[in-house]
């Protein structure tokens, strides 16, 4: 008993160390990564398979639109609000990206470019007007940017009529057919917005507003801060990245369609969340919804690597789902939950 | 809150109506089988036409509903005289869109309907037939309900037995596979029956070819998406073992064939379903080696001409003989070599169709196992 007593009053520096990697916040903050690498190491004992360059890429390719839509949401949550329209964002920009661009001659070395800037600037509009209504009406924005999100896929197949447009340029499509170190150019294409959304998120000022805004609203209101302003420019910064996604998402089928967004809500909050990124806002951010997409395209590939059917790959990310919240909060600094 | 309470009221007025309408329709359906007489039931001079579908993304549903529009426009009505019941995949909006319209319309009403899952077609016909309407219903029934059973107001139901046709097709892919190795399937939503029957004829096919093996079957959904998703984890797991694609429809076979793109897998032989534009311009190309087109303008439009003509009085479902209320659609097998022939017919222009035409081009009365 005094032997132990003494350990306690006494730490040695080495428990000391250890006690410090393993707090909570530590523990919060790399516990996404660890399940990714657990993940893959698992599935690699399963079926050797797994783990190729070959397979890693095949992964990418899926997780490439998932990522961007995943990285546009994140700021929102990051705002502590929720953004649900990006099903009907994306499709809205992937029939107008499509229509545009065979319009302007199909193709990337002629006027077809000009659809890229096109259907971005489509995206952002959606965005903004997505925000308008959530802060210029005061309608919660999960209300607001569902609601947005059915106009979306109204309208979208309001221009199509249903049917499907396809995109036949090979230069438009060797983001997914030309490979460089085993990868095809989209997936490039995705880190470098990757990049640059965690320049937005680091370095610029509306970045630390995003923080602001979702670690206390008032606090931020007080100090001067325009927060009906940053609320704003936070949905058309997600616009953007939803057009960027729907057009890898178009890379990566040939086709424009209203469904091109299908799933990708469930997706890409599902990837934030289990990212680490709270859903109250305030933390987290781009890095951790990278892992999070990962986490997700890992599982759906490696269920059907291993074999297993796919209702039990559904059961699976939603326990993550609740496994993430979970971990990713401080549930004693919540007085309440709603 | 009195609109809450005003909501209450009307809610329980309308189940004491339905209890009646459903006593009256129990209490009729029983006087029929000890009478054994058919029903007179009034028809109606200009009922409305609807069809119920699962969605507008899909060119199946489109065509279906072309071949709706133009039945409407036979009759010298405008195109939107055809009221859509979108039903977006759940049997619950399936149904309760048809109640709200039978609420609207009463009798007066000639509906086709695919009523989104098998159980979910003897509640639809139920309420029809209790309001004295109309309904004819393609693919999703159960074995148990039948046409007869209903007298006149439920006029026909028409499904295409996929099992033969796609066991054709897992033919042709197992011949250019050269008689072996292994085989993927990719299939339809899991409790479809389509998607059942169409994985059932590729397993028929294999017996006939011992060397051919099916490595591996997954419901992509009918959703090009969720096969490219599915094709390239197929290929991680099976690599160069897999030397042939079975797919359960077109939307599918788009998906496969971007995900072998990605890989720059060249030549794989794959198999579809459905006969559509963009899979039929495949075919030409042999890019896919056969798809089997089911005419659903032809099925959309006959369907509702059916509900339409029962309920206008010009033909009495109930004198008609059993093969004429329950039978198989046309099916069309479409391979390279006859793709450009078949596109110029049916795609590039649609044909005239005789809409009192009813079982012309059927394939026969359907058989229960």
């Amino acid at each position: 008993m005094l032997a132990m007593a003494t350990r306690f009053a006494v730490p040695c520096p080495w428990e000391k160390s250890v006690e410090n990697l393993l707090t909570r916040d530590n523990l919060q903050k790399w516990a996404p990564l660890l399940v990714l690498f657990a993940l893959v190491l698992f599935f690699s004992i399963a079926n050797p398979n797994f783990l190729s360059m070959r397979n890693f890429a095949r992964i990418s390719i899926l997780s490439t639109p998932a990522l961007m839509i995943g990285v546009g949401v994140t700021f929102i949550i990051l705002m502590g609000s929720i953004d649900l329209s990006m099903e009907g964002a994306v499709a809205v920009c992937a029939v107008l990206f499509a229509t545009m661009f065979t319009a302007l001659g199909g193709s990337l070395a002629g006027w077809g470019w000009l659809a890229i800037p096109g259907a971005l600037f489509v995206g952002a509009l959606f965005g903004l007007i997505n925000g308008l209504v959530h802060v210029g009406l005061k309608i919660p924005s999960f209300m607001a940017s569902l609601s947005m999100g059915f106009v979306g896929i109204g309208l979208s197949l309001l221009i199509t009529g249903g049917d499907r447009i396809r995109v036949e340029d090979p230069l438009f499509r060797s983001l997914l057919t030309y490979r460089l170190g085993g990868f095809p150019v989209m997936v490039y294409v995705a880190l470098a917005a990757l990049l640059i959304a965690g320049f937005i998120q680091g370095q610029t000022k509306i970045g630390r507003n995003f923080y602001a805004v979702g670690g206390g609203e008032d606090l931020a209101h007080a100090s001067g801060l325009n927060v009906p302003r940053v609320r704003i420019i936070g949905f058309v910064i997600a616009g953007i990245f939803y057009a960027l996604g729907a057009m890898l998402a178009v890379a990566q089928i040939g086709i424009a369609e209203t469904v091109t967004g299908r799933n990708l809500m469930f997706v890409s909050i599902t990837s934030v969340v289990v990212g680490g990124t709270a859903l109250w806002g305030g933390a987290g951010g781009v890095w951790n919804t990278l892992v999070g997409v990962l986490i997700v395209n890992v599982i759906g590939n490696g269920m059907v690597v291993m074999g297993l059917p796919s209702y039990v790959q559904d059961g699976v990310l939603g326990l993550l789902v609740i496994i993430a919240v979970y971990l990713s909060t401080d549930r004693r600094s919540l007085s309440f939950v709603k | 809150m009195s609109f809450i309470k005003e909501f209450i009221e009307q809610e329980t007025v309308n189940r004491r109506n339905l209890l009646l309408a459903s006593a009256y329709g129990l209490g009729g359906a029983a006087a029929l089988r000890t009478l054994g007489a058919t029903p007179a039931r009034a028809t109606t001079a200009n009922p409305t036409i609807a069809w119920s579908y699962r969605d507008r993304t899909n060119p199946y549903w489109n065509y279906i509903v072309s071949g709706g529009e133009a039945f409407v426009e036979s009759l010298g009505k405008p195109k939107d005289a055809l009221v859509n019941l979108i039903n977006e995949g759940s049997s619950e909006k399936s149904l309760a869109d048809v109640k709200a319209l039978l609420g609207k319309e009463g009798s007066n009403l000639a509906l086709a309907i695919d009523a989104n899952d098998a159980p979910n077609c003897r509640p639809v016909v139920e309420a029809v037939a209790a309001a004295g309407a109309y309904v004819s219903t393609i693919w999703n029934k159960t074995d148990d309900l039948h046409p007869w059973d209903f007298g006149d107001n439920y006029v026909s139901h028409m499904t295409w037995s996929d099992e033969g046709p796609a066991e054709k097709t897992a033919r042709i892919l197992f011949d250019a596979m050269g008689g072996k190795g292994g085989v993927v399937h990719l299939g339809g939503i899991a409790s479809n029956n389509p998607a059942i029957e169409r994985l059932n004829g590729l397993k028929n096919a294999l017996k006939d070819y011992p060397n051919v093996q099916l490595l591996d079957a997954q419901p992509a959904d009918w959703d090009t998406q969720k096969a490219n998703q599915i094709m390239a984890s197929f290929l991680t797991r099976y690599g160069d073992d897999i030397k042939g694609v079975h797919c359960a429809n077109d939307t599918i076979a788009y998906g496969v064939i971007e995900a072998l793109r990605a890989e720059g897998i060249e030549g794989m032989p794959i198999v579809s379903y459905d006969g559509n534009q963009q899979a039929v311009e495949l075919v030409a190309k042999g890019e896919i080696l056969a798809t089997v087109f089911t005419n659903p303008h032809w099925g959309g439009g006959i369907t509702a001409a059916l509900a339409y003509y029962a309920a206008t009085g010009a033909f009495k479902p109930s004198a008609e003989p059993k093969e004429h209320r329950e039978f198989y659609g046309p099916t069309i097998l479409v391979t390279p070599k006859d793709a450009a022939e078949f596109k110029a017919k049916y795609l590039d222009s649609t044909p005239k169709y005789d809409w009192k035409d009813f079982w012309g081009p059927g394939n026969g009365q359907i058989k229960y196992k």
